[in-house]
């Protein structure tokens, strides 16, 4: 058992997912969270705009769509493809953090890619947008790249 | 459970997942017409025409806005690749410079949002003026859009079939909710998040409590000279409340009185 998986959560969600590029033969999967779900009741367009960013991320390659406890389908989903090492891109929600902690209590390794940044911050942020845009503004309007290239194949239509 | 990746069309995905995803939803399981997927994020990346954005980004009728949000918000279109776009097409001008300060204000949220984790569901700062409207929970009229308000209620049944709503019309919608009918800012940014395609933690919790002056310094209103300067006239043209009766057909100065018990100058902070 040494391979690894990704998992790919509704912050990022794409093709050109930081995770996925790093892994380009990988498995990948992405979990509708019971939990979250049931209790939040989100509109069914929102539901149907996460599965066609699904199903468009895992497109390509062994993927997985699945509805259920996240933690436990990505522990099953390691283990069907004898992975120890689960790849996934951050997320500032805490409820991302809390998933990675508990992935990582059950014994699997996490490796968390870093999506490109806009504009790179350090320490506490401002109260107001008004400072924050006074210390990025020149680093915001300066380009940094032409963003993550696409998988060749995948970026189809223009 | 394993879900099915095998359909094709779009009519036989919706149906499929309107029983897969049963239990998770309580609307009509109805997709929006905003298409998921990084192919139709990048088809709307490369239509957007940012040219003009600066003077008419607030017209909620025109859609001089990208509507990349959804795909920014769940990582199909990072922040940077938007922006790299935008100046490599256009260079840096007045429009591109505007359309990038936007960009940032979603790294702004997520960056706070990353700071105070849940913090961000509570009051972040003491309300700088309380609205006199008595507390009421969601009233049924906005649930169902029929106010009989045209620019709140055309808003509301966009967000309801589309997923989406103009920023300028989430504004009007946000402050009317907060300060005119005095409901909990929580429970507008429920509807809000269940609703919105892009509907995010961060810039959906913040920008309820910016216009509530929970983590801005003053509370955000408007009224209806603004909503026939941003719709063209249009939504007044069609409301019967525009003849008598309008909520919003007032100046700043009364409308701070009669919402807050306060001047202008005092709801603005300069006195």
């Amino acid at each position: 058992m040494s391979g690894a998986v990704v998992w790919l959560h509704g912050d990022s969600l794409s093709p050109a997912d930081p995770a996925l590029l790093a892994n380009p033969t990988a498995p990948a999967i992405f979990v509708f969270d019971e939990e979250l779900l049931a209790a939040a009741q989100l509109s069914f367009k929102r539901l149907f705009f996460l599965y066609e960013c699904a199903l468009e991320a895992i497109a390509g390659r062994i993927g997985s769509i699945r509805r259920g406890i996240v933690v436990d389908e990505l522990r099953a989903f390691a283990a069907d493809h004898q992975a120890l090492t689960v790849h996934t891109t951050a997320s500032v929600a805490p409820r991302f953090q809390r998933y990675v902690a508990e992935l990582r209590a059950a014994g699997l390794q996490v490796v968390v890619h870093e999506p490109p940044p806009f504009v790179v911050w350090h320490g506490e942020p401002p109260r107001r947008f008004s400072a924050f845009w006074r210390r990025v503004s020149a680093e915001a309007l300066r380009p940094t790249g032409l963003g993550p290239e696409l998988p060749a194949g995948q970026e189809m239509e223009s | 459970m394993q879900l099915r990746t095998d359909l094709t069309t779009r009519s036989e995905r919706a149906a499929y997942l309107a029983e897969a995803l049963a239990g998770l939803y309580s609307d009509q399981p109805t997709p929006s017409p905003i298409q998921g997927g990084r192919r139709a994020a990048l088809r709307r990346l490369r239509a957007f025409d940012v040219r003009n954005y600066a003077r008419a980004r607030n017209q909620v009728n025109q859609r001089s806005v990208s509507m990349l949000s959804p795909y920014i918000r769940h990582g199909v279109l990072p922040l940077a690749e938007v922006r790299d776009s935008i100046l490599s097409r256009f260079g840096l001008t007045p429009d591109t410079e505007k359309f990038v300060n936007e960009l940032a204000w979603r790294a702004f949220w997520q960056l706070v949002y990353a700071h105070l984790g849940d913090r961000i569901h509570h009051d972040l700062e003491p309300a700088k003026q309380r609205a006199r409207a008595a507390r009421q929970p969601l009233p049924i009229a906005v649930i169902e859009a029929q106010t009989g308000l045209v620019c709140i209620d055309e808003s509301l049944q966009e967000l309801y079939t589309t997923g989406y709503m103009h920023n300028h019309a989430r504004m009007w919608v946000a402050a009317y909710v907060q300060h005119w009918l005095g409901v909990d800012w929580r429970e507008g940014a429920a509807l809000f998040y269940r609703h919105l395609l892009d509907g995010d933690p961060a810039s959906n919790s913040l920008s309820w409590q910016w216009v509530g002056s929970t983590f801005s310094h003053k509370p955000y209103i408007f009224n209806r000279q603004n909503v026939e300067r941003f719709s063209n006239g249009e939504f007044c043209a069609r409301c019967q409340l525009a003849a008598g009766g309008c909520p919003f057909d007032d100046s700043y100065e009364h409308l701070a009185q009669r919402l807050f018990g306060v001047s202008l100058a005092e709801l603005e902070g300069r006195r």
